[in-house]
């Protein structure tokens, strides 16, 4: 197209009728303002807010941001902060670039093309919870409450999560920090001393540090790095078990390259050397233990020539790491890990981990497994409701007891996930997802396609268009971490050694929320409002909730403000055996489901004939897919490199650099390509890179195509069997060069 | 005409590309509207483009939906990816609010210009338009040329082609030019510069 | 007083929480950076198999190559000892080190943006920033200053602050009794170059076999000094005929004169 008029003539010969167009004036007079200068000014002048509380990932360190003209400039750790202290991580540190990412959601958009190929079109608030209420509504009306199943995660997904769960009633919830990271941790400390054990080892002040699988370093959280270093630099011992010579066993002492799947074989012959030498701390055992003499019968066969053969690795290491153990007993930190739903023989490892922690007596003492006395603070949210069994899906009424017996809390998700897609027992029929992205948190992709193919309604919540966004209804563009009220941190000093205090944070907006992002308390409200729930809603803001919530510990938000976001106050010595405390080593309910009361080895799948088992973990600049497409981030560990054995790589004619794609053994191919990493430091049988990379959703204009996408990969699902969980390291892959299928060298 | 007769002429026209760049709604995309977008396209000799864009209206069942959808795909969240966001920053600072949004806020507040409360962000092509329009109105013709030259010009260059090729519907090729057209520099003979 | 940084790799883990916060306090633009994390190995040394990090930033060195390369006109500048306040005036380019401090600056004024300097660096610390582009210039030369305009608000630089093992330490190199001397004196030393004597101050620490990796890895050599002057030279050459392109709008002209600036040189 060409205009035959120049802007000057048609200036001096029109005059349009475009005035009587009405126009709202959005500028309007005020002050003036100086030109910015060409050196950039730092960030020592700007203006400090507080109140931050970081989720780039879910450690949650307190922030503080510096706010120029409007703009948040920079992050930082809180000064008065005892956990993070003034430090942040990498992602902490680009939190500035999510919040003001170009592709975050920015309005409610309705899909009018087909979920997985949608054609957005911005609608209003109104108009989405409308659609959104009366599509709920309908379901419950026609299938009942469980007709509806939700996915959740992180901090804003707990209020929406509760009001489905306890409101309107379904068990139908699935949370992937749960179901394909770290439930199983959980569940199975609970079956050995009763609780939940998180990650709290005492670092510091421990003399040997024994990790299985932990990678901190690649995967870091602050505090934990903190305490983690201190530990070493205070002259800890750290023995590290990885196939791969990982980030921390660069620094281990001994690295024991272990072949994948073998770890519990590992801890059995451990334990049984303690047992069968007298070097378990007798009195622990015999005061805090129960069942040690059918849990010693039980692992009586591990010598530690048959679990070197197992695990692939010298007996004399294991002796020496046995050995090592007892020496520095109870001062010894058995870290019980994170990410831990590996195998699908998980639980047992768990568990394994736990009694070694209880033969060594390493519980409660100074340098063992030592839970902080955090301060009190009272939750709010909807109330609670009993909902019955009757169409909670791991439960089998003939038998009258539950499938999958130690399961974390919601309903596993392959129960769901089965009954959504056949319909049977009961139709599923509308699905809540919030900020989850089970499309790469959950293995097996094109199962999660066929449950959303199989709704009548999905909508999403998130922050960003993530990979599932692609198949929402209706999709709700959410205020991030930066931008709302939301959650309260609590806990206490960063090392158990220094004075005891305890803390209490809140996380209150450090600039609000642009375009049309709401919180989680109005979106859900709205919704409740819509699905004839108005008079159970338990608070009207998120302010309100937050308020609530800090009143049950005699602060407020406005108290927390004048202390600069953090409240600090004496805290209680950690260290001592509580009385009742009690190490099961010998379960009999595990037995009584149909589980192996005393840990137990199970052999995983090995590679079929040329292919390389399939290991992922953490980028240190990354958590998951999150933050993939973050551009400081992206630009810092921009791919995913496949790590190959550099005997493996010689034999197959690849060198350090090329360009490689994959097949796994099932025939799915990686939909992009990555480059590869040669180093003697990774076991021949394995092939490892880091997980999250290679999105597909190209709305993320930074993240889309860039390394490979492990989770494409994993489409052979172990389930565990205690629990329900997810095992994703039982798959296989060749790589593909040239477009050449490689088989490698067994 | 006098000066500030067209002055008056040139804030209308600034104010009314504006709107075109506004999200559709049928409150306001009315046939007044399209009959005065078509008006103008007429005075320029662009009858084609008019025809092309009537057509495609007229036959659509819903043309301002259609439109919402186009205007979702090129400027909010699109598929394959928004195609282009009209914020300057994107393209100066590949992020929002970075410092080229920084200094489109600076460069209002030296004219006494501010945002209102619900506006969107400073380097919003709307709120551009809308200021080119205001300082059109003041007679501050070296103010506008400098803000066109330093602010407005470096990330236009780079928008409009990316709507250009990434339009499905002629409305947003159309309204994108028409835009270049009356923000580019001319010589003394009151031709503009050809790329090509 | 010598400004100086100990990365000290036996508690670095290779976060890029440095990179990262360099990156929002100085809004430097991707890809550049005035501080990286590179990560080194695994591979087998002779003291066993090894992985580590290689956290490098500007070196502030003793004899700094880049300085002498800046091509653009002699000024005078008075120095303030933050200290005594004791002042020195010196003549300096657009780039010098500070006679009390030690650091290397930049004016970026006066920049001319030719990145003869950012060649010279046998480190790759420096780098031109389009995005500080002016009417004279496609962009200004940019680095690590060691933050000093937080050090002289009494704060640390961005990159220790955040560094969340206490990995990076900064300091005096000269004060016997500093964190960073204590450091130096436990064998803490620069990644100096291969074939000369500039006196890198950021140092490192750590075990045998991860720093015989990084210097095998990073040992850097001079830059090839030759082709770094001709490029200082024709960017002076061509300065008043830039700004005379730029006056009249005729970009295209501006390129012309630089390939003839080349040629000329060239024949000489």
């Amino acid at each position: 197209m060409a205009f035959n008029l120049t802007r000057r003539k048609f200036l001096q010969t029109a005059s349009l009728a475009a005035a009587s167009v009405p126009l709202s004036k959005v500028v309007s007079a005020n002050t003036g303002v100086t030109k910015a200068p060409l050196d950039p000014k730092g960030t020592a002048g700007d203006k400090t807010v507080v109140g931050g509380i970081c989720e780039m990932c879910f450690w949650r360190c307190q922030l503080v941001g510096k706010v120029r003209d409007g703009r948040l400039m920079k992050l930082e750790g809180n000064p008065k902060s005892i956990d993070n202290g003034i430090k942040i991580c990498a992602r902490g540190n680009a939190g500035v670039k999510l919040l003001y990412d170009v592709d975050r959601l920015k309005y409610p958009m309705k899909n009018v093309g087909k979920r997985g190929a949608p054609k957005w079109k911005r609608i209003s608030w109104k108009e989405a919870l409308d659609e959104c209420g009366s599509k709920l509504k309908s379901t419950v009306d026609n299938y009942g409450a469980q007709g509806i199943c939700v996915f959740p995660h992180g901090a804003s997904a707990k209020y929406p999560m509760h009001y489905f769960e306890r409101a309107v009633g379904t068990h139908n919830v699935s949370e992937a920090s749960f179901f394909q990271c770290r439930g199983i941790r959980d569940t199975a400390y609970v079956a050995t001393i009763g609780k939940a054990p998180g990650e709290k080892v005492d670092m510091p002040n421990t003399k040997v540090l024994f990790f299985i699988g932990d990678h901190l370093g690649e995967n870091v959280h602050v505090s934990h790095i903190k305490q983690y270093i201190q530990g070493l630099q205070n002259g800890a011992k750290l023995i590290v078990a990885d196939p791969r010579f990982s980030a921390s066993a660069a620094k281990a002492d001994i690295w024991v390259q272990i072949k994948p799947g073998t770890d519990t074989a590992y801890m059995l012959a451990i334990m049984n050397y303690l047992v069968k030498n007298n070097k378990y701390n007798k009195a622990f055992v015999e005061d805090h233990t129960e069942g040690f003499e059918e849990f010693a019968e039980a692992i009586k066969g591990w010598s530690l020539e048959k679990a070197a053969k197992e695990c692939d690795i010298p007996a004399a290491q294991i002796k020496e790491v046995a050995e090592m153990l007892a020496a520095n007993a109870p001062h010894v930190a058995i870290h019980p890990g994170r990410h831990v739903s590996w195998h699908g023989n998980d639980f047992q490892r768990e568990r394994a981990l736990a009694c070694l922690t209880g033969i060594l007596g390493a519980y409660y003492v100074k340098g063992g497994w030592v839970p902080p006395k955090g301060p009190k603070v009272k939750g709010v949210s909807w109330a609670k409701e009993d909902h019955g069994h009757k169409y909670n899906l791991n439960f089998n009424h003939e038998e009258d007891e539950k499938i999958y017996s130690n399961p974390p809390p919601g309903t596993p998700t392959e129960l769901i996930r089965d009954c959504a897609i056949s319909g049977k027992p009961y139709p599923i029929k509308s699905c809540v997802v919030w900020g989850q992205n089970p499309m790469q948190t959950i293995p097996n992709q094109q199962k999660m396609k066929d449950l959303f193919n199989a709704m009548d309604f999905v909508m999403c919540v998130d922050v960003m268009p993530t990979d599932v966004t692609a198949w929402a209804d209706i999709l709700l563009p959410e205020a991030s971490y930066l931008e709302r009220y939301d959650y309260i941190k609590k806990g206490t000093q960063w090392d158990l050694s220094k004075e005891h205090q305890q803390y209490i944070a809140a996380r209150m907006p450090l600039v609000p929320a642009m375009f049309e992002r709401k919180d989680q308390v109005y979106i859900t409200n709205e919704i409740a409002k819509r699905m004839g729930h108005a008079e159970k809603i338990p608070v009207r803001t998120i302010e309100e909730m937050v308020d609530k919530s800090l009143a049950s510990a005699n602060l407020s938000i406005e108290k927390l403000k004048a202390e600069d976001g953090i409240h600090i106050q004496p805290g209680k010595d950690p260290y001592g055996i509580p009385e009742d405390f009690s190490v099961i080593l010998y379960n009999d309910d595990l037995e009584d489901s149909g589980h192996p009361p005393a840990p137990t080895y199970k052999p995983v799948p090995g590679n079929p004939k040329g292919f390389a088992r399939l290991l992922y973990g953490r980028a240190p600049v990354h958590t998951f897919n999150r933050s993939q497409n973050n551009v400081w981030l992206n630009n810092a560990m921009p791919d995913n490199p496949v790590w190959v054995n550099d005997e493996v790589a010689a034999k197959l004619g690849i060198i350090d650099g090329d360009t490689v794609g994959f097949v796994n053994s099932e025939g799915v191919k990686s939909r992009t390509t990555t480059t590869v990493k040669v180093t003697p430091g990774i076991r021949k049988d394995c092939v490892y890179m880091y997980h999250g990379y290679g999105s597909a959703n190209p709305l993320l204009t930074t993240g889309v195509g860039t390394g490979v996408d492990d989770q494409s990969l994993i489409t052979k699902l172990a389930v565990d069997p205690e629990t329900g969980c997810h095992g994703m390291r039982n798959n296989f892959v060749k790589l593909i060069k040239d477009g050449k299928v490689l088989d490698i060298p067994a | 005409m006098s000066p500030e007769e067209q002055s008056e002429d040139i804030a209308r026209v600034y104010r009314f590309l504006s709107q075109c760049m506004q999200y559709p709604d049928a409150e306001w995309m009315d046939e007044d509207f399209f009959n005065v977008f078509y008006s103008l396209l007429g005075t320029l000799g662009a009858v084609n483009d008019a025809v092309e864009i009537k057509k495609k209206i007229d036959q659509a069942e819903d043309p301002v939906e259609d439109l919402q959808v186009e205007y979702t795909r090129l400027f909010i969240n699109g598929v394959p990816h928004v195609v282009a966001p009209p914020y300057g920053s994107v393209y100066m600072d590949k992020s929002l609010q970075g410092t080229f949004a920084g200094n489109t806020l600076a460069f209002y507040r030296d004219k006494g210009f501010a945002m209102e409360e619900n506006a969107d962000l400073p380097d919003h092509l709307i709120h551009e338009l809308e200021f080119l329009s205001l300082l059109t109105l003041e007679n501050d013709l070296p103010g506008e040329e400098e803000f066109l030259t330093k602010l407005f010009r470096p990330w236009y260059e780079k928008f409009h082609p990316r709507v250009t090729e990434g339009a499905h519907h002629p409305f947003y090729r159309v309204v994108v030019q028409l835009i270049d057209f009356f923000t580019k520099e001319e010589d003394k003979d009151g031709f503009q510069p050809n790329k090509a | 007083m010598q400004y100086g940084m100990i990365i000290d790799l036996e508690r670095c883990v290779g976060c890029h929480a440095c990179t990262i916060a360099c990156r929002a306090e100085w809004e430097v633009p991707v890809p550049y950076q005035r501080n990286w994390v590179k990560r080194l190995g695994p591979t087998m040394t002779k003291d066993g198999m090894a992985a580590t990090y290689y956290p490098g930033l500007c070196n502030h060195c003793d004899k700094p190559p880049c300085v002498d390369e800046c091509p653009a006109d002699l000024a005078e500048m008075t120095f303030k000892d933050a200290k005594t306040g004791k002042t020195k005036t010196m003549e300096v380019a657009a780039t010098w080190k500070d006679p009390f401090d030690g650091t290397v600056q930049v004016d970026k004024e006066r920049c001319l943006g030719c990145g003869a300097c950012a060649d010279a660096c046998p480190y790759g610390a420096r780098y031109v920033n389009p995005a500080l582009a002016d009417d004279n210039s496609d962009g200004k030369a940019d680095k690590c200053t060691y933050c000093k305009p937080r050090i002289e608000e009494g704060l640390q630089p961005a990159c220790v602050q955040t560094c969340i093992t206490g990995a990076r330490i900064f300091g005096d190199l000269t004060d016997p009794n500093s964190a960073v001397s204590k450091y130096v004196k436990n064998g803490a030393k620069g990644l100096e170059v291969k074939d000369g004597h500039i006196g890198p101050n950021s140092r490192y620490f750590g075990n045998k076999k991860d720093i015989s990796l990084l210097f095998a890895d990073y040992t850097p050599e001079l830059a090839d000094m030759g082709s770094v002057k001709r490029r200082a030279m024709m960017a002076s050459m061509v300065k008043p005929a830039m700004r005379k392109a730029k006056d009249i709008g005729l970009l295209g002209l501006a390129g012309a004169m630089l390939v003839k600036g080349l040629s000329e040189d060239e024949k000489n």
